[in-house]
């Protein structure tokens, strides 16, 4: 029984959850609602349950533009989560070990945990290869779908489902398109 | 004679037009997963390593305005 106001370690935490308390900032924990949708479940209510990494080695592109453009709405619309920036050189050693990644950053990474009890546990998430999009609008309306994806499901108890859900969705739409216009847009 | 060559020039044109539908299908979901794509298996080694790095504290949350 914590004498300190301290929360008490659940028996059955995953090893994971534990790195995502000792990466919590606190000022971030504290604005995160006492009451909500997961009230009650296993997982306490003040833990931020998303993470958001950028990965952006400075290529001069479009994609950079936007990002670079854009962040202070992203951090304003995304105020609970923490977000996370590898610097250039982090970014270029991350690359460095991963060539195959060259070329997609700004990478945006989301870390979410997935609350259904059926689900393996640890961390899920998704991820969005801004870098890929060499037009300008194309990168923008990534980055708006993006960010309207997390704050509509931030939620949601296995927002990696809800992702896979919406790329079906997408893939569906765009199977439409072709066969009803043979519109060979690029997919955004 | 005649008739059964454009059955089968009908046949080939149609058999093309489904394949092409079907390849161009196939390169828009290759490309919108490119993009777009849910943290699998092959993510899990940047995944550990990102959330190491956060463990560890070698990773903050960004406080700054705009990107440095």
């Amino acid at each position: 029984m914590p004498t300190n106001g301290a929360e008490p370690e659940s028996p059955g935490l995953p090893p994971r959850r534990r790195i995502a308390r000792v990466g919590a900032p606190a000022e971030r924990v504290a604005s995160v609602p006492d009451s909500g949708p997961y009230k009650g479940s296993w997982l306490p209510p003040t833990q931020p349950r998303l993470r958001i990494f950028i990965v952006d080695s400075g290529w001069n592109s479009a994609a950079r533009e936007v990002l670079h453009d854009n962040f202070h709405l992203l951090r304003e619309l995304q105020r609970e989560t923490p977000i996370y920036l590898l610097g250039r050189d982090r970014s270029i050693e991350l690359l460095r070990r991963y060539p195959l990644l060259v070329g997609r950053d700004p990478i945006i990474r989301v870390h979410c945990e997935v609350l259904r009890h059926h689900r393996p546990p640890g961390f899920h998430g998704f991820r969005l290869h801004l870098g890929l999009l060499k037009e300008h609008d194309q990168a923008l309306t990534a980055l708006q779908k993006f960010i309207r994806f997390i704050g509509m499901h931030r939620d949601s108890q296995d927002m990696e489902m809800d992702m896979r859900k919406k790329l079906r969705m997408e893939g569906l739409k765009g199977a439409f398109e072709v066969i009803a216009h043979g519109d060979l847009h690029s997919v955004i | 004679m005649l008739e059964q060559t454009a059955d089968v020039v009908s046949v080939g044109i149609g058999v093309l037009a489904v394949g092409y539908v079907a390849y161009e299908i196939n390169r828009r979901q290759r490309k919108l997963h490119d993009i777009w794509d849910i943290l699998g298996e092959n993510d899990e080694e940047r995944t550990e390593l990102l959330e190491a790095m956060v463990a560890n504290g070698d990773l903050v949350p960004y406080t700054g305005g705009a990107l440095p």
